[in-house]
């Protein structure tokens, strides 16, 4: 396997069968990624971002084309890869703690309360671990469904929007959370975002997709140091050149 | 100051009871004004009067007692093989095609309407009764439970499945917690239907029972018998369906 191609999507394509015909949601996309790479799937709304997100999980097997992780053609979800969707998805009668807690399994008793303290430390839920998700606002549920898909270590972990409910603020410094919690595990990461200043500060690589059918339109790599200011002059060349692939 | 609170309480208490305050309060004036045939249809007073009767010579304590036992059992039978039918046939999509046309046959069949083939299967005992009350429940409760699990929703169960939970987990902590509000609204149901059929079944000839006590009565043209027997059964049926309502509220806290 060589170094740079941990995650290999290869000429995936879908096509949905609709009443009213197919319709075709992502074409032809083909790209790679490297182990502990942060890349951020960039499109506007409806281009099939969360749609090839599924078939990186495997949650979605009818496509074209083939996507391997690690050398191993991704078939059906494995718990080696976190998934973090666009709603929190948690289980409303389990508390924070308990919803952590789930998806370990085969895991003793200690091992795993230490594990569910950790990460629930690492996304600064401390003192929340008993309470129950319809008490927690939307930027905690969004901390405790990031929590729940890093428990277990996962090699890969894959966000869908993962910020795009939640206020500026709040935003920001779950962006910044995230860049941290991903250098300090070396998690290969995929973020799927709809908002370009997002994209820059988080990715490593932004995969720019075309409106539908998704193509890659371009990819980006972002050699911004770190930490990344945001309004240094290098980030808002970038942006405003990304801006220009959407808008003429 | 809390005055107008409790007030606001006290009223809508009040208007809680007003109805049937008002019933009673014609009722009771009809009566007076001597317009009410007090054979076929007793004063207040005099129900009441004969309810204290019943409950001093005991007469209404036992056949309560009676009905009540009978109810649970048929009740817990139904709830068990309900709750666990329900969620096999949920669960597994096979099954469920498998038993559908079935039970959407069977289940329209009143209790009532199985008294002569039960007198035949299981002759005048206690079985017979049970059995009754049973089918009574059962199928109220199977189909809520069915119904819950079907609607699992779908969006959890891909989280369940992207963390490889072993299946007996899934089920546990994700299939049974989310249809626990329509399993809660099959045992509620089906407990009412179990009680209404308890005069249904004490009608399969029994010599005790609210039923009875009711049937009994009515021979000897007791209707304020019949009447304190009627609201028994109504006021136990509402006791029951309100504890239920305290188990399911300590159940469901989360939402
Ligand atoms: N299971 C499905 N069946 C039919 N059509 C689907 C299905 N999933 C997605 N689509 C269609 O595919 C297109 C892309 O959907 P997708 O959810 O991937 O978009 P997206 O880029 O994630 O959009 P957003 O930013 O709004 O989340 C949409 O037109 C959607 O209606
Ligand atoms: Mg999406």
């Amino acid at each position: 396997m060589e170094k740079n191609e941990f995650i290999k999507v290869e000429h995936v394509s879908r096509t949905f069968e609709e009443k009213e015909g197919p319709l075709k949601v992502l074409d032809d996309v083909s790209f790679s990624m490297e182990k502990g790479e942060l890349t951020c799937l960039l499109g506007a709304s409806g281009c099939g971002k969360s749609t090839l997100l599924r078939a990186i999980a495997g949650l979605d097997t009818g496509h074209e084309g083939t996507v391997t992780i690690g050398g191993k053609p991704v078939l059906k979800p494995e718990k080696t890869r976190g998934i973090v969707f666009q709603e929190h998805r948690l289980f409303p009668w389990l508390t924070v703690e308990q919803n952590v807690a789930f998806a370990l399994n085969g895991v003793d008793k200690k091992e795993k309360k230490q594990l569910v303290q950790k990460y629930i430390d690492l996304v600064d839920l401390t003192g929340f671990e008993k309470t129950y998700p319809r008490n927690l606002s939307g930027g905690m549920a969004q901390r405790a469904g990031i929590a729940r898909a890093l428990v277990n270590q996962p090699e890969t972990i894959l966000l869908d929007e993962p910020f795009g409910a939640l206020d500026a603020f709040t935003k920001i410094a779950m962006q910044e959370e995230l860049k941290k919690i991903q250098k300090r595990s070396g998690v290969t990461t995929i973020v799927v975002t709809h908002d370009i200043e997002e994209a820059v500060f988080l990715a490593d690589k932004i995969i720019i997709l075309s409106a539908r059918p998704g193509r890659i339109k371009r990819i980006v790599e972002v050699t911004l140091p770190e930490p990344r200011d945001r309004n240094s002059d290098e980030f808002t060349r970038i942006k405003r050149d990304i801006y220009g692939e959407f808008f003429e | 100051m809390h005055l107008p609170d409790k007030l606001k309480k006290l009223l809508s208490g009040l208007e809680y009871i007003l109805l049937l305050v008002v019933i009673l309060l014609i009722w009771t004036i009809m009566e007076k004004r001597g317009s009410l045939n007090t054979v076929i249809m007793p004063a207040p007073s005099k129900i009441l009067e004969t309810f204290v009767k019943l409950v001093r010579s005991g007469q209404l304590w036992n056949n309560l007692l009676v009905s009540l036992v009978r109810v649970l059992k048929g009740y817990l039978i139904a709830a068990s093989l309900g709750i666990v039918l329900g969620i096999l046939i949920g669960l597994f999509r096979h099954l469920n095609r498998l038993t559908d046309l079935l039970i959407q046959i069977i289940k329209p069949i009143p209790p009532i309407a199985w008294i002569p083939l039960v007198i035949l299967w299981f002759g005048i005992g206690e079985e017979g009764k049970v059995f009754l009350i049973f089918l009574g429940g059962f199928f109220t409760i199977l189909i809520n439970v069915v119904d819950g699990i079907r609607q699992t929703d779908r969006k959890l169960i891909e989280v369940s499945r992207s963390m490889e939970t072993p299946f007996l987990k899934h089920v546990a902590l994700l299939v049974i917690p989310h249809s626990a509000p329509n399993i809660f609204t099959g045992l509620r149901v089906g407990l009412s239907s179990c009680w209404m059929c308890v005069v249904a079944a004490e009608l399969v000839s029994s010599t005790t029972g609210l039923g009875y006590m009711i049937m009994n009565a009515r021979q000897f043209g007791q209707t304020d018998v019949v009447i304190v027997g009627m609201l028994t059964i109504g006021v136990l049926g509402k006791v029951m369906d309100s504890l239920l309502k305290v188990v399911e509220k300590a159940v469901i806290r989360w939402v």
